[in-house]
């Protein structure tokens, strides 16, 4: 056999989008193919192996059945990575856990099946509430160009590090008008770059959907807010989208 | 040099020819390779609201009456991400280095724009010359332009002198119809052989009214000349934690600025380990990673500490180091600041008003 790392994508409670993402890499998946064993990849093929050098997981954990499989996955592998923000921060998966109880969101969603076994739906957690995770990919969904860059880091043994700037770094590279001139409030002055700023240059607010930088000034993003009438409770609703907890100082309005 | 002019139909067709000709072989345009390149012709366009530099696909698009770009023309010279050398891993005579600018006209450029170009050109030739940078110089045509619209952050007239005119091959002056045309250049005057150009009948009174005819809103509180002792004075001034306060570190003062050049140099190596390059890429003292070194120490902390940074390179470290004050005045880093804080003009006027 082939001495080749062996890598292997999981995925939970997702839509998929991010392993699409991958998928979609197309060229440079094939570069990437002769560097690598893809053993487990359930987008594109099927397998199992013992061991993994890097195990790339996607989505959050939402029953207590996959914790054990996420935990087993853990024990076989090297490294383990979380990918796109479900398996970050819990990603949209949490907004549930903003509700008062588990059943009426079951019933809500699953009508008269809700109480199959296979739905018993607990609050949404992510990757490191439950195993240790040695990586992070932000994003819902991912950056091709970013997740490959860090798969590459990874090979040669480097630690990759996650741009530490705002959203606004890309933004202002692509020269687009910035929303707060049309008095919309993006959240890019706190979001981490690294997806190219791809909802502002559309002309949509960025949303933080990799969540912040390391040290956002939340006071500074308040008296803004001040200054454009918004609450620090409309703001954290935002936020809450892709479950960031930025920790906007509330106050006075 | 000489004045002449030219009628706006003209000087269109003429950039349009110029696109789809071939440069000639001596002077700008010489390529490396010896073989005459089409003129890549950059220009001042609409983008959305905004106005920016990018190439013209038909003179039709220029724009010459603007107020600012988004980003000042610097991105033509450093680009945000440009390949300096190539490599086989290594492989120590395998370093071979990228540089083969072709051509390039740069029309529209306003006279603060020119200024920092000519501050730039100075950082990049004296010392350690930057052959990326100085070739791509070389290879290039500046047709400025007089600003014709007003901008609510512009202050250049309380910053900059002539040296703009020391960057410049050819100025315009728009006069109703007409461009009255400075040629400054050896280069410039190549450039515009071929083109309609007509004697000049305009009085020269008529001329400098016309170059003149926007005034700024703004200046800077205390003549430049004072201000790098003043800064010297106010290292400690509360200033730079107020508005330290208030920022985000995110940059956008620094990128939009035509006098920033700070740069990183990482290598970039390909999974295969088969090839490899070295990359440039904007860098930025605003960012809170800027002044991280490779212990982990970062000497520069504080947002106060990097926003007391960037005033400082503008009013005090460049101007002692070239003679010029290190802003032009566009206004750019005042507009396009999130939170309001950017433009120096603020920063001083604060610092004046609460005297410490
Ligand atoms: S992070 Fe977004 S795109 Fe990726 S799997 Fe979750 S919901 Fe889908
Ligand atoms: S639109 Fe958003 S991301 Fe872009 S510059 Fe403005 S605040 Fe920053
Ligand atoms: S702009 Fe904001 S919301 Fe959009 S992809 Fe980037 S980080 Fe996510
Ligand atoms: S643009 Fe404004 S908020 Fe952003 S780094 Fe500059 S001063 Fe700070
Ligand atoms: S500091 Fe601001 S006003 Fe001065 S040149 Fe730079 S962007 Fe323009």
């Amino acid at each position: 056999m082939s001495s080749k790392p062996k890598v292997a994508f999981f995925d939970f409670a997702c839509c998929e989008g991010c392993q699409l993402q991958v998928a979609n890499l197309e060229e440079e998946i094939l570069v990437l193919a002769q560097m690598v064993d893809v053993v487990e990849f359930r987008e594109v093929m099927t397998g199992a192996a013992p061991a993994y050098d890097i195990a790339f997981i996607e989505g959050s954990i939402t029953r207590r059945a996959d914790e054990n499989r996420l935990k087993d996955i853990r024990n076989r592998s090297k490294l383990l990575v979380a990918y796109g923000q479900c398996a970050v921060s819990g990603g949209i998966n949490k907004l549930k856990n903003r509700r008062p109880g588990m059943d009426e969101v079951k019933k809500e969603v699953y009508g008269d099946s809700a109480g199959m076994p296979h739905l018993d739906t607990y609050p949404t957690k992510a990757i490191d509430e439950i195993v240790a995770v040695d990586f992070y990919i932000p994003g819902c969904p991912v950056n091709r160009e970013e997740f490959l860059w860090v798969v590459k880091e990874l090979l040669l043994g480097k630690t990759p590090r996650l741009p530490n700037y705002p959203v606004c770094v890309n933004c202002k590279l692509q020269e687009n008008a910035c929303l707060f001139d049309f008095s919309i409030i993006c959240l890019g002055p706190l979001a981490r770059a690294g997806c190219g700023a791809v909802c502002p240059a559309n002309g949509v607010a960025c949303c933080a959907c990799r969540g912040t930088v390391d040290n956002p000034n939340k006071n500074a993003m308040h008296e803004i807010l001040l200054k454009y009438n918004y609450t620090v409770e409309e703001i954290k609703k935002k936020f809450d989208i892709f479950a960031v907890d930025p920790e906007v100082q509330s106050g006075k309005k | 040099m000489e004045i002449l002019k030219i009628s706006k139909e003209d000087f269109n067709s003429f950039i349009d020819e110029k696109r789809t000709a071939s440069a000639p072989l001596e002077g700008p345009g010489d390529s490396i390779s010896g073989h005459a390149e089409k003129w890549k012709t950059i220009g001042v366009v609409k983008k959305g609201a905004n106005f920016v530099f990018a190439e013209l696909n038909s003179a039709a698009e220029l724009c010459l009456d603007y107020d600012v770009t988004v980003l000042p023309p610097k991105k033509y010279f450093l680009p945000p991400k440009e390949t300096l050398l190539k490599f086989i891993p290594k492989k120590a005579e395998s370093y071979a280095a990228v540089n083969h600018p072709g051509p390039i006209a740069l029309i529209g450029v306003h006279h603060y724009d020119l200024a920092a170009i000519h501050l730039m050109d100075r950082a990049f030739s004296e010392g350690e010359r930057d052959e990326h940078y100085m070739k791509r110089r070389e290879n290039s045509v500046l047709i400025g332009i007089y600003p014709t619209k007003h901008y609510k952050y512009r202050f250049s007239s309380s910053v900059i002198r002539g040296q703009f005119r020391k960057a410049a091959d050819i100025m315009l002056v728009a006069m109703n119809g007409f461009f009255v045309v400075e040629i400054l250049t050896e280069k410039g005057k190549n450039y515009l052989q071929g083109a309609e150009l007509q004697e000049n009948d305009f009085s020269l009174a008529d001329i400098e009214a016309a170059a003149n005819k926007i005034k700024d809103d703004q200046k800077i509180p205390l003549p430049i000349e004072l201000v790098p002792e003043f800064l010297e004075k106010n290292h400690d001034h509360s200033a730079w934690d107020y508005f330290g306060g208030k920022c985000f570190s995110c940059a956008s003062c620094v990128l939009v600025c035509p006098t920033c050049y700070c740069f990183d140099v990482r290598d970039e190596v390909d999974l295969t380990l088969e090839a490899g390059k070295r990359v440039r890429t904007w860098d930025s003292c605003m960012l809170e990673d800027f002044a991280l070194t490779g212990e982990g120490f970062n000497f520069r902390a504080g947002r106060g500490a990097r926003f007391r940074h960037r005033i400082y390179r503008k009013g005090k470290h460049l101007f002692e180091k070239y003679g010029y004050f290190g802003c032009v005045g566009c206004g750019r880093c005042a507009g396009s600041c999130t939170a309001g804080i950017a433009g120096p003009v603020k920063v001083l006027k604060y610092m004046l008003e609460h005297k410490q």
